[in-house]
Order: structure tokens, then sequence, then C-alpha cells
């Protein structure tokens, strides 16, 4: 399921750019400087570990994970924002240990993820409440959330800006064209 | 002290306890700052001035209230943060920590005595060769990098203009208005990069010029601005043209009123009104008489009121009025 939330296809949804005033390109030097940067900001290898070994509990992530991708559906969130949830939430389970037998900090720290992610990525976000829908078996309120997404914040040092694939798609893209701008269809199909 | 450390260790089951000590980590790491005064205020907070008692360093606290409850931590100051923490450069404010409680955050930097009008007040030549200011890039995730040089730091991230350019009290909309790119004014709902490069102009400028190029307190005062400077109004007549320009019509004057032939797409932007005056484009040297004509050509180019007509920050930095300057990465 980690997969289903970046195997659908990539919609341009917000049509800012006209093909004349995209953004940049990375250029060389960036890259190097991404890559470095996103080592930073993974969870690690020890991580993985624990969730091989089952020391963490697998399935409660995997409930947090697909309930992240229903909520991103309902509401249209681009596929980077659901990337960065679950990056957030890794990297939090990583660094901090949720209390054992308690199913419900999961899930107020799925909620406070993707809250966090729409806010750093998308352009219209509804207010945290409203965030929890798509069955959940516990609605919080907007006060323990706050106070979950400065948790998350804290722990992870205020690194929001995660390094993600789609940072590194058109300049990948870019060099398998021959250093032509990637053709829209070829951004589209990846 | 012993039993509380125990407990801590085996708080995994002690959620609420190990918060409340984490708060009260906080309200001791604030109790380090001290309040010197106020030296600014936003829409989202008050900057002090404060001290670091323990270094005994003089540093800028920007305060964010965080009672907005449904919103959660306010977007923009989320992206601020993790922004400033991705940027490591000599030439933008340093943020040294980010201490929060339930109610404040507080971001702490590092404290710039000059602001950038004050520094070109106090050093008249900077206005003879303000190369020395290069030109913000912007990197995808609408970063903003490699900037100014060695005299001046770039700071304040799109919250409160405290940092900005404080000179005088304004209220939040009206100094951003004097920078705001024509198509946000005109209501597009799709804008991007090339609206920093406006704001760039008009700050350049101002840096040339010592005063602010569209400058507008409310929007009767920046028609009436309107009126001195053009010859093509003629004597003001308030009650039949006001209702036409609004605020917009000072950026459409100088660079003459824009239509479907020189910004296609314009006549369909939301607040386009095919009732504006129709002014010519004035020479730009008539406006900013101190430039030479290398900075002149490179103005003009991040004034282009369409803005996929309007320079990049890249191209800008290769123009050839930067040509004999060195970039520091």
């Amino acid at each position: 399921s980690m997969m289903g939330v970046y195997d659908d296809t990539w919609r341009p949804r917000r049509h800012h750019f006209d093909e004349s005033d995209e953004l940049p390109l990375l250029s060389d030097e960036c890259l190097a400087m991404m890559v470095e940067r996103e080592c930073q900001l993974w969870p690690g290898v020890p991580y993985l570990n624990r969730l091989q070994t089952g020391n963490l509990d697998f399935g409660a992530r995997r409930e947090a994970i697909d309930w992240i991708h229903k909520v991103r559906s309902r509401f249209g969130f681009g596929p980077l924002c659901g990337y960065l949830s679950i990056n957030y939430m890794d990297r939090f389970l990583s660094a901090y240990e949720l209390p054992k037998g308690r199913v419900w900090t999961m899930q107020l720290l799925a909620v406070a993820c993707l809250s966090l992610a729409a806010k750093v990525d998308e352009t219209e976000v509804p207010v945290c409440l409203d965030l929890q829908v798509g069955e959940s078996k516990f609605i919080f309120e907007a006060k323990t959330i706050k106070r979950m997404e400065l948790l998350v914040l804290s722990t992870l040092k205020w690194r929001m800006q995660a390094i993600t694939p789609f940072t590194f798609l058109d300049y990948f893209l870019c060099k398998i064209n021959g250093d032509q701008s990637p053709l829209k269809s070829l951004v589209m199909r990846s | 002290m012993l039993i509380l450390v125990f407990l801590f260790k085996r708080s995994r089951f002690l959620f609420p306890l190990r918060r409340l000590l984490e708060e009260y980590k906080k309200a001791c790491l604030m109790e380090q700052y001290e309040k010197v005064e106020k030296i600014g205020e936003g829409a989202y907070g008050v900057v002090y001035k404060a001290r670091d008692r323990i270094t005994n360093e003089t540093i800028a606290l920007k305060k964010i209230r965080l009672e907005q409850e449904d919103e959660g931590v306010p977007s923009t100051a989320i992206r601020e943060i993790s922004l400033l923490k991705e940027m490591q450069h000599r030439n933008i404010v340093r943020l040294q920590d980010v201490v929060h409680s339930e109610k404040r955050l507080y971001l702490v930097f590092e404290y710039l005595d000059l602001d950038l009008k004050k520094h070109m007040d106090s050093s008249p030549e900077f206005a003879k060769d303000p190369r020395q200011v290069k030109v913000y890039v912007p990197l995808p995730n609408s970063m903003w990098h490699c900037l100014l040089t060695n005299s001046l730091k770039l700071a304040d991230f799109g919250l409160a203009r405290a940092f900005g350019i404080p000179v005088r009290t304004f209220t939040h909309e009206v100094v951003t208005l004097w920078y705001r790119a024509p198509e946000i004014l005109l209501g597009s709902p799709h804008y991007s990069t090339p609206v920093d490069i406006w704001s760039v102009g008009c700050i350049f400028a101002e840096m040339v010029d010592q005063q602010p190029l569209f400058p507008g307190d409310s929007e009767i005062d920046e028609l009436f601005k309107i009126f001195r400077q053009t010859e093509y109004v003629g004597k003001p007549q308030p009650s039949t043209i006001c209702a036409n320009i609004g605020k917009y019509g000072i950026v459409l004057l100088i660079l003459g009123t824009p239509n479907e032939e020189t910004w296609p797409g314009v006549t369909s932007l939301p607040d386009f009104k095919s009732a504006f005056p129709k002014w010519q484009p004035k020479d730009l040297k008539t406006v900013v008489p101190n430039l030479e004509p290398a900075g002149l050509d490179l103005l003009s180019r991040m004034l282009r009121l369409d803005p996929s007509k309007r320079i990049t920050a890249r191209n800008a930095l290769e123009h050839e009025y930067f040509k004999d300057i060195k970039f520091v990465p």
C-alpha cells in the first residue's frame, strides 16, 4: 500500500504555469546538493530494520497510510502531498517512540502529518477538523492536532522541505531527452 | 529527582507526563531570551530585539501567535521556517532557533541592525553602484537562493514584514502593494516566480533612486501620484477617473495600460476592466534618471507587465549589468 500513494497517474492539478514561465530546471550543482539533502531527510536504515523485524507496529502504520491516501484523494491533494505525509510520519517514528498499545496515537500522527504536508505543498487546505474524513476510528479536537503538529515539527527539527523523487523527475527526464526541456507527455507518464 | 527521571524513562506509557516535562523544558528555554524592545509588527506577530542571557548576544525574536485553533500551526510559519532551515548563506538572515509553547512560536534570528532603507540612507555611495546587490534565483520549490552580497542580508520570508522595510509604519497591505506584481493586482489566480522578479525590480529602482518606485499609501493617494506624474490625465477629476483606475493606476501608467497585444490574456484576468484609461507607456528613463543604460535595460526587463516576458533570475544574473561582478555562491 505504500506504493498505492505513488502509483496514481500524475495529474498536474494546478495549471499554474504556461509553457513559457515554468519553473527553471535544476542545475547540475544543485543536483549534488539535493542528493546530499535527500540522505539527511529520510528515516534511515535502523528504522527500516525495525519495520522489518516487526519491532514497530507495521499494521498500524499501513492503516495510517491507507487513511492518508483516502483523504488525499478526497480533497484532490497532489501525489507530492501524500509522499511528504509519509516521509514525515516515518521520520517521526524513527526518532520518537509512540506509547505502545494506544492505537489512536498512530491515527493522530497521520492526521498531523497529512495536515502539515498539505500546508507545505497545497494552495488550499481545509481546517484540521475537516481533514478527518474516511471512516477513521478516532476524531481529534483541533487543539490536540495542533499539539501533535508541534511535536512533529520539533521532532523533525522543522525540516519539512523533504527531497522526494518528484524533485529529480524533471532533471532526469531532461537528461534523457538530450538536455531539452522534458516533454509534458513524458512528465505525465512518469 | 531520581524518581522523576525513573518515571520519565518509563514514560512510554505516560505520554502526558512526558509532554508536560517537554513543555516545562520549553518554558525554561524561553527564559534564555530577554526582550529589549519591539522593533516591528506584521500581520502574523511582533518582532522584538532581544538578548540571549547565556551568550549575551543580541538577537531578533519573531513571535507568531498560535491562538487560531482551527488552523493549527499556520502554513506561512511552517513554510518560512522550513525554507530558512534549508538555506545557509551569509546573505540570508540566519534562523538560530525555534522555540514554541502551546500558544506562541518564537523564531530566534541573528540581529541585523540595519535594514535596506537605513543602509541606503547611511551610505550615499551605495546608490551609485547598487550592483553589489544581486538578484534572487528561484529554484524549484520556489526556494530563493544565491542572493545579495557582503553587506546585505535577505530577511523576512513572506510573513511579518518587520525585517522588510520598517522605516515608517504602514499596514501590511500597503507595503506589499508597492512591490506587488501586476498579475497579482489584476487578480490572476495563477502566478509564479516572475512575481519575485517584479518585486526585485521595484526594490532595484528604489535603491538607485532612493525612493520607492510605485508607492501608494492608499488608493486615492496612489491616484493623485498618477495625476502628478502624468501629462496624459491633465487636471485631476477624481469623481470620474477614480472609479476606473482603482489601485492599479500607477503600475499601468508608467508602463502603459496593457492590452491583448502587449500582454496576451490580460483582458480575461478577473480584475481587468476594459474601462481602464488607455495610457501610453512612459519612458522608464524619466522615472529612474540615475541609472546607467545597462541597468536601465535590466530594470525594464524586470518590470515587464506580462510575466511571461519578464526576465528570469538566471538570465538577470547573466545580464551585462553584472558582467564585472563576482558572484558569491
